[in-house]
């Protein structure tokens, strides 16, 4: 019996085919390679802020009497303070609108937004006038004697 | 491989569309022929250096952004790198390697045009612009040296200032120059920033634009005949037409590529088994035990050591201006190594002396 000749073209997977399987997946590995670094690299690291019951020292009653308030820093993150008639009450100071840092108005007694004309309720934070979508997030306040403290969590 | 597309009569139609906005093709074309004499004999290290400059600019540009130039911040932000941001041991190490592959091919480059006397007529212009590319490399090791803000960066730029301010005439201005008043403080190291990623990046790009550019108009030095004059009995022949050449693309460039793949393979190994490291941060007051700067200025640093002042500081500098000046130094025309002794012999032993004076500087 005579032995048969296959073309090599012919065959499932040619030698051409093969070689440029190979070289394909020889770019993909080299690519794959510069661009995880690159991208690692890029993501910023996160930032090591103050763990869960945290606490910050944001002001004394002496210093935020009854009928105001004040925006101090809990770690990074900006924190309205209002001494209402309701308590002490404290809210992220970012404005959920579109993130400029809302300030206490004593004259009007609203927590205002600079940007766009949004006001907020002192007493739970929720939306009273203008464009902002959700009410302010509460922090936790804890008043010790005549310290006002923050508590993150 | 010469299909219809390649040479462009046609095309697809996108490439089509692009052509007639761009006219591009002829160029393109064009930049894809340089003329190879068969007998060329490059081993891949002006590409390889090209390549390790992109590394450093990819790298240079990913550092940057965590990096903070001032004396304060500087060592604190490049351990941040090192120790806290994803892959940052990995791109500052291939930073610091390639910064090192990057001055040795360069050597070697320079060695391989030497030997071949590559640098005769009509390229003494190329040969120029790359020892001011040498230039600009040694210089990109120096200001990059002190960034860190380390015992090490700071002492050996305290050193290294000194050396500049020792020259003649100009010497005291040059140092007040360099570090930005009489001492290195933070107006050195906002100054060194500055070199480092803004002045010697464009130098170093602009040169290369034209040291390339004159690659490709000349096309390689034929190593076994000097090119033929206009007018001589050796251009009027058929010595020029008849040369035998090999195709720049894909040939070449495929050699290239590949030499390219190994160095890339060659850092990461380096930047993995030896990372760069860091020392303690910089402290004016306290000069540690063996002060000594990176290897490619230890034969300077030796020299030093061993004659007057004066002579050590201008020594290297009339040793890059000679070299700068070689082709109108050495002005006959053989380029065949085994009829060029003398000036092989020359080079020898400067090569010589420039290597044990560094070897004695490591282990002094």
């Amino acid at each position: 019996m005579e032995p048969t000749i296959v073309d090599p073209a012919d065959r499932p997977m040619g030698r051409r085919r093969f070689i440029r399987v190979l070289l394909g997946f020889s770019l993909f590995s080299t690519l794959a390679m510069i661009v995880t670094p690159i991208a690692g690299f890029l993501v910023p690291p996160k930032a090591v802020g103050a763990g869960p019951g945290g606490r910050v020292l944001a002001a004394t009653t002496t210093d935020l009497p009854a009928g105001s308030g004040k925006v101090v820093a809990m770690g990074s993150s900006p924190v309205i303070v209002v001494n209402t008639d309701a308590g002490v009450k404290a809210y992220s100071a970012v404005c959920t609108h579109l993130g400029c840092i809302v300030l206490y108005d004593s004259t009007s007694r609203q927590i205002v937004c600079p940007c766009h004309d949004g006001h907020f309720s002192p007493a739970s934070g929720a939306v009273t006038s203008g464009p902002p979508p959700q009410p302010l997030p509460p922090i936790t306040v804890a008043v010790e004697k005549d310290q006002i403290f923050l508590v993150s969590g | 491989m010469a299909t219809p597309q390649a040479t462009g009569t046609g095309g697809s139609r996108i490439s089509d569309w692009f052509e007639e906005r761009l006219r591009a093709r002829e160029l393109f074309g064009a930049l894809l022929h340089v003329r190879i004499p068969i007998q060329a004999r490059t081993y891949y290290l002006g590409g390889i250096t090209l390549f390790l400059f992109g590394i450093q600019v990819v790298t240079g540009t990913l550092l940057v952004l965590y990096y903070k130039p001032t004396p304060e911040t500087a060592f604190d932000s490049v351990k941040y790198i090192t120790s806290v941001v994803e892959f940052g041991w990995l791109i500052r190490s291939v930073h610091h390697w390639a910064a090192n592959l990057m001055i040795i091919c360069l050597v070697l480059h320079l060695v391989r045009i030497f030997i071949q006397g590559a640098y005769k007529y009509p390229r003494e212009l190329t040969w120029i612009v790359g020892v001011g590319l040498l230039a600009a490399t040694i210089g990109f090791g120096f200001t990059g040296y002190l960034l860190p803000w380390d015992q090490r960066a700071f002492w050996a730029t305290v050193v290294g200032t000194e050396i500049a301010g020792g020259v003649p005439v100009i010497g005291e201005s040059l140092l007040q120059l360099l570090r930005g008043g009489a001492d290195v403080t933070e107006a050195t190291l906002g100054r060194f920033f500055g070199m480092h990623v803004l002045v010697l990046p464009l130098t170093i790009g602009a040169l290369l634009v034209v040291h390339l550019t004159i690659v490709h108009q000349l096309g390689l030095a034929n190593p076994t005949r000097p090119e033929p004059r206009p007018g001589t009995a050796a251009a009027a022949g058929d010595a020029g037409a008849n040369e035998q050449l090999k195709p720049f693309f894909p040939d070449y460039v495929l050699d290239e590529i590949i030499a390219w793949a190994a160095m890339l393979a060659l850092l990461v190994v380096l930047a993995s088994v030896l990372p760069a490291g860091l020392e303690e941060k910089a402290n004016p007051l306290e000069t540690p035990t063996h002060v000594k700067p990176e290897w490619y200025f230890l034969s300077a640093y030796q020299l030093l050591k061993l004659v007057p002042r004066d002579l050590g500081i201008m020594a290297p500098i009339v040793a890059i201006g000679a070299l700068a000046l070689l082709p109108f130094l050495d002005r006959s025309r053989e380029v065949r190594p085994r009829r060029r002794i003398l000036a092989l012999l020359i080079g020898l032993v400067a090569a010589v002396v420039t290597v044990g004076l560094s070897t004695w500087g490591y282990y002094s």
